[in-house]
């Protein structure tokens, strides 16, 4: 444990720059993670009533015609 | 000297005193400037440098005390009536202190690195929010899109069109008109532009129907050239909608559009 | 007095002193306030029973004189009885598939509605606020919306000539209404204006549940209860009497999904379509809601920790004054 965090305190907190590049760069990721989590949560817990649920009976019926 | 200062044990007698009339007295010490000493600043007094017992070290600022109170130590309130004779004990910190100061040290980075993160995703996603209120709204881009049927517009005719509060024009070419459009050395004229640069497909020219001098809709099927013809000022276009002739600077302009063969529409927009 | 010194002196140094509280103390505190209250000749008179009671008579007379100018007070809303039959009966709440925080609407279910919108209620009401692009992604496919608008000749122009011409709906059209303008709406319906749709889940008490309520509720007027010839009884209107007729009945319409259209099921459906109508942001709402109780909950954690961190040197730090030993301690 003490090893990790000397090592994570060596890599990434150290310099202000790759602290502050670091920070940047999660930030990008956790906004995309989150958005695709949230949807994800949102569309389990909304199973079957959301438009792209029963989107496939109607764009399917407009093939077949 | 300060890490001397930090190590030396020294009993010392309290130095100040308050009297009976609430005035502080300092006895032990020395007012007089000192000429031997070479640490003096010169001015009246050359008590001990302030030495303060927080050294910061990093960002996670461990404290340590550089001198435990020995002797007889007074409390000063803020009310010196009263005198404290009683010499307190420092409590036990070290359940509070960590227990592994490398674990401490990037734990605190971390938080503070995760608050930063959390913190620019929350503003990026405010100003987003905040930004997308100066886009067009939906109302306005549902019209931004005019489809027109190609078949209801025979070979050698204008239509023309409102896309956007505006006029477009668009024009079924013959062979003949293409074959002019193309054959003349567009390199001289004064807006030079080729004629495969403005139709995406030659047979359909589409174009604002704005002149370009002062905004007046020119009339098809006119002028010297066999294009348009601005009645305002007499700018004359050529069947590619360049000009040729009179005060316009720049050719008519092409709006974005896409032609969709299969459907056998003109996207415009 | 004394005894209430001593702890608040110490609260003040604790982390400083320490443990030190059997601290004896002596000499005399002062406090601000100083003497007993000096009484004299205007504050026994403001004191005094006459002064009360011009007081009293002084504001029941502005009272009486507002009342008489104005007829009512300010502020307060006229009090009168009020009773269901006035007010209407309160809707029940309904377990409302979008009704959880985290829920959204049922889209099969707003299709359904549309479609009872459509062939029931356009008949007299409008849905001004909502264009067919609306639709699409929400209920229906862009195909199928585009087809439905251009069911619907527009009136557009002007033209070359400038005359006004007809043409089929677009994406970008708004839903038709039933009538040209108000006056036209009233004549065709004895007096009373369909109101427009498009907000009535946001512009009535209760909301869909009103909605519901009132399209399931049409019942006999009880014993005693007048109706006028072309008035219909429905308890949750208010005043009870209602223009527009009970117009659900079971089987009016066929759900081309299969489902039974029962009048319950078609007034949840329709109840639910203008709900959409009224908040077609309400599943990006919620969504959004989540996102930001989350986000902003874990910020104000940290927020915290990051709090306690800063401060813990400054709280726990001792200042210490080393007096000089003498001349040559250095």
């Amino acid at each position: 444990m003490a090893s990790f965090s000397t090592t994570l305190y060596n890599t990434v907190f150290k310099r202000n720059s790759v602290y502050v590049s670091t920070i940047f760069a999660g930030a990008f990721a956790f906004n995309m993670a989150f958005d695709v989590g949230i949807e994800r949560f949102w569309s389990h817990w909304n199973q079957g009533k959301l438009w792209k649920d029963i989107r496939h009976k109607y764009v399917e019926a407009e093939d077949a015609e | 000297m300060a890490s001397f200062v930090a190590k030396k044990y020294q009993t010392l007698a309290p130095t100040v005193r308050t009297l009976a009339s609430g005035v502080p007295v300092a006895s032990g010490i020395s007012f007089r400037h000192a000429p031997a000493d070479d640490h003096s600043h010169g001015g009246p007094r050359h008590d001990t440098p302030a030495l303060f017992a927080v050294r910061f070290s990093g960002s996670a600022k461990t404290s340590y005390v550089t001198s435990s109170p020995t002797g007889v130590f007074q409390q000063r309130f803020l009310h010196t009536s009263v005198a404290r004779r009683d010499a307190p004990q420092v409590p036990d910190f070290s359940h509070y202190k960590a227990k592994d100061d490398s674990v401490n040290r990037a734990t605190s980075y971390l938080m503070i690195g995760a608050m930063g993160v959390l913190t620019a995703s929350a503003a990026k996603s405010t100003v987003t929010e905040f930004l997308s209120t100066m886009a067009a709204s939906a109302d306005v881009l549902a019209l931004a899109k005019v489809e027109v049927g190609m078949s209801a517009i025979a070979e050698g005719t204008n239509v023309i069109i409102k896309w956007r509060g505006k006029p477009v024009f668009i024009r079924h070419r013959t062979p003949d008109e293409i074959e002019e459009a193309r054959s003349i050395d567009w390199k001289t004229l004064r807006d030079p532009q080729s004629d495969e640069e403005r139709a995406k497909n030659p047979e359909w020219l589409v174009m604002l129907g704005v002149c370009t001098h002062l905004g007046c809709v020119p009339i098809g099927e006119s002028g010297d050239y066999g294009g348009w013809f601005c009645p305002c000022h007499g700018s004359h276009y050529d069947i590619s909608g360049r000009i040729r002739k009179g005060p316009a600077p720049l050719n008519l302009e092409v709006p974005e559009y896409t032609i969709d063969e299969g459907e056998g529409k003109i996207i415009v927009g | 007095m004394l005894s209430r010194l001593p702890k608040a002196a110490l609260s003040i140094h604790h982390v400083a002193a320490g443990a030190s509280r059997q601290a004896v103390r002596s000499g005399s505190v002062r406090f601000v306030s100083t003497g007993a209250p000096t009484s004299n000749a205007f504050q026994r008179a403001l004191n005094s029973r006459a002064a009360l009671g011009s007081a009293v008579l002084m504001t029941v007379g502005s009272v009486a004189w507002y009342t008489h100018l104005y007829g009512s007070l300010p502020f307060i809303g006229e009090v009168h009885a009020s009773s269901p039959a006035e007010e209407g009966l309160h809707p029940p709440a309904y377990p409302w598939s979008s009704s959880g925080w985290l829920d959204s609407f049922d889209h099969s279910s707003i299709r359904r509605g549309y479609q009872v919108y459509r062939e029931v209620c356009a008949a007299c009401h409008s849905l001004d606020r909502i264009a067919w692009r609306n639709l699409v992604g929400v209920s229906h496919t862009v195909d199928e919306t585009r087809t439905m608008a251009e069911e619907v000749e527009y009136t557009d122009g002007p033209d070359d000539q400038g005359e006004m011409f007809q043409r089929p709906g677009k994406l970008s059209d708004y839903m038709p209404a039933p009538y040209p303008n108000e006056e036209a709406a009233r004549a065709s319906n004895a007096g009373a204006l369909p109101p427009d749709l498009s907000l009535i889940v946001k512009a009535r008490h209760g909301g869909a549940d009103y909605i519901f309520a009132l399209l399931t509720g049409y019942v006999d007027p009880p014993a005693g209860v007048e109706i006028r010839e072309g008035m219909n009884y429905n308890p949750y209107f208010p005043g009870g009497a209602i223009s527009m007729p009970r117009v659900i009945f079971d089987g009016l319409v066929e759900y081309d999904d299969g489902t039974p259209a029962t009048t319950s099921q078609m007034a949840k459906d329709v109840a639910t379509f203008l709900h959409w109508a009224a908040e077609p942001e309400h599943d990006e709402r919620k969504k959004n809601g989540i996102k930001a109780i989350i986000l902003f909950s874990a910020l104000t954690a940290i927020s915290l920790y990051v709090k306690r961190f800063k401060w813990a040197s400054l709280k726990a730090r001792k200042i210490i004054y080393n007096p000089p030993t003498g001349k040559n301690m250095h």
